[in-house]
């Protein structure tokens, strides 16, 4: 008995010491008190290589709980990540506006241009609405390609377009079996969905889909790579039904960028994707729009204006002013009052231009930096019909050889 | 000198195992009951003697971030930290700015551009006996 309780209780002791061993072989906590919490959080115990997100979102201000969620105190992986908001991408739409929203944040007024979730989703990068209609008008299930359904339903009371509702896209109760295939195989390209596989379709959902361009990266200056995930990867197969992939290997930047049988000016292959089109156009304005035709709507004469009329132009008098904060994210050229820029025609400013002396522009790429000059069509031999800006009728002069 | 017997040598060392034992959970309950994972922030911070800022200095305070301002009416104390998200401001010529959203801000705190919408918050100073400053944040 006595030789008994003597190995029980070098057990224990053998036990207890093991215990306390492998406690002081765990990490030292690392706290951080985020300004804007103050609570305490341990997250960098684990996580303290991860580059900093962005110059908007510091760590040391924001902490990672309050985009990501989790158990600030908990040391335990699982315990800890438990209760994340979409997993590694708190941006998911499933989750942005518990992620990104709050009236400081990304889901304030409009007013204050700080609606960004609300305008994502009901664009048509979230929605799919024009693809979804069009699909279901060449198979009969609908009458015309009004936009009736969406990937996610959504609502707008106030909207400019006359859609005030869409609902939800369900595949499975289409009778065509063509458009039940477009479910199965065609939904890959819309904000609330991973992407196809393989390396040139990476992106991630909702946000990130397009901001982010790297590991805990987020920027506003979006290379046309990002935008190529989606966009130019391939085509739609109508028969089958099914996404066609790209097998070329392009070598060259124009190749890269579009269709192989398509027509390119200069700068549509050389700049980047954001550098003409507008947060509007790409983020949606908070209208349900029926199709990408309804908010895109960047012309060549945006920036070079026609043979009668030069650009839009405005001189920057308020340092309020939307350019100055879309030039402070994405601090590519030194914006000051009293330049002037263009914008466009629903007044959004193509804060990255800036009229110089001589009449001429400046434009600087906002993911390359690249220096740009480009001229008015005023004044020069240009024999153009103003009013005509289909890209086909712009190419039959000013399409590169390929 | 007495012989250890086994019987002896098993009670000596059931004992002194279960004495460990008793230390080493004790230790770990001391250790546990010490710890506090949620800490309360500090709320004073001593900036030492009063000669340290002579008046019509103006001095950057790295932890807590603010600016110390010392003029003839006394101390004055502001915050850094923008009232926008809470990003630390940086100063520059006509104030201060938050190299996070934009936010500006003149030299007495007031906005000078959004998105912050409130002034910097002014801090409370405080010269204890001995004369040194000690800064207040709550």
């Amino acid at each position: 008995m006595k030789k008994t309780l003597a190995l029980a209780s070098g057990l224990l002791l053998l036990t207890l010491a093991l215990t306390w061993w492998l406690d002081l072989h765990q990490p030292e906590p690392i706290e951080l008190i985020p300004t804007l919490t103050g609570e305490p959080e341990y997250c960098l115990t684990c996580h303290a290589d991860l580059p900093e997100i962005s110059a908007s979102h510091p760590v040391e201000t924001f902490g990672c709980v309050s985009c990501h969620g989790g158990e600030r105190l908990s040391l335990d992986e699982d315990l800890a990540h438990g209760t994340m908001r979409g997993s590694a991408n708190p941006s998911d739409l499933s989750v942005a506006e518990s992620s990104c929203g709050g009236s400081n944040c990304h889901s304030g007024s409009e007013a204050e241009g700080r609606n960004h979730i609300q305008r994502v989703m009901t664009s048509v990068q979230s929605t799919y609405a024009g693809a979804i209609a069009s699909i279901r008008y060449t198979f009969g299930a609908q009458a015309d390609l009004s936009a009736y359904l969406g990937i996610n339903a959504v609502a707008d009371d106030q909207t400019q377009t006359g859609i005030t509702l869409l609902s939800t896209f369900d595949p499975a109760s289409e009778s065509n079996p063509s458009i039940q295939k477009f479910g199965e195989n065609c939904l890959t390209c819309h904000l609330h969905t991973g992407p196809r596989e393989g390396e040139v379709y990476a992106r991630q959902t909702g946000c990130a889909a397009c901001h982010s361009t790297g590991e805990h990266s987020f920027t506003t200056a979006i290379p046309y790579t990002q935008c190529n995930a989606c966009h130019n990867r391939g085509n739609y197969d109508l028969r089958t039904m099914s996404f066609v992939e790209r097998t070329d290997q392009p070598t060259k930047r124009i190749d890269d960028y579009y269709q192989p049988i398509a027509q390119f000016t200069l700068c549509e292959y050389t700049l980047d994707c954001v550098d003409c089109h507008t947060r509007s156009e790409v983020m949606g304005d908070g209208d349900i729009h029926a199709n990408q035709k309804g908010i895109q709507y960047i012309q060549c004469k945006t920036c070079h204006g026609t043979l009668t009329e030069l650009p839009l132009t405005k001189t920057l008098t308020d340092p309020t002013d939307i350019a100055f904060t879309l030039a402070f994210l994405n601090p590519v050229m030194d914006l000051q009052l009293g330049d002037t820029i263009i914008i466009t025609e629903k007044s959004e400013p193509l804060w990255n231009t800036r009229v110089l002396l001589d009449g001429t522009y400046e434009m600087i790429g906002k993911a390359t930096k690249q220096y740009f000059t480009f001229n008015p069509v005023m004044g020069s031999g240009c024999t153009q019909t103003g009013d005509d800006q289909s890209s086909a009728y712009c190419h039959e002069c000013h399409a590169v050889e390929r | 000198m007495t012989e250890l017997t086994r019987r002896d040598f098993l009670k000596l060392a059931r004992d002194g195992f279960l004495w460990l034992s008793a230390a080493l959970s004790l230790g770990g309950l001391l250790r546990f009951l010490d710890y506090d994972p949620n800490p309360a922030s500090r709320t004073e911070f001593d900036l030492g003697p009063v000669e340290n800022y002579p008046p019509g200095s103006r001095t950057l305070l790295p932890e807590p971030p603010a600016v110390l301002v010392h003029t003839e009416s006394g101390f004055s104390a502001l915050s850094l930290i923008c009232t926008h998200l809470g990003c630390t401001v940086e100063q520059n010529m006509d104030g201060f700015a938050c190299p996070c959203h934009g936010s500006h801000f003149d030299v007495n705190g007031n906005v000078t551009h959004g998105p912050a919408m409130k002034p910097l918050t002014s801090l409370r100073i405080e010269i204890i006996e001995d004369n040194r400053l000690i800064l207040h944040t709550d």
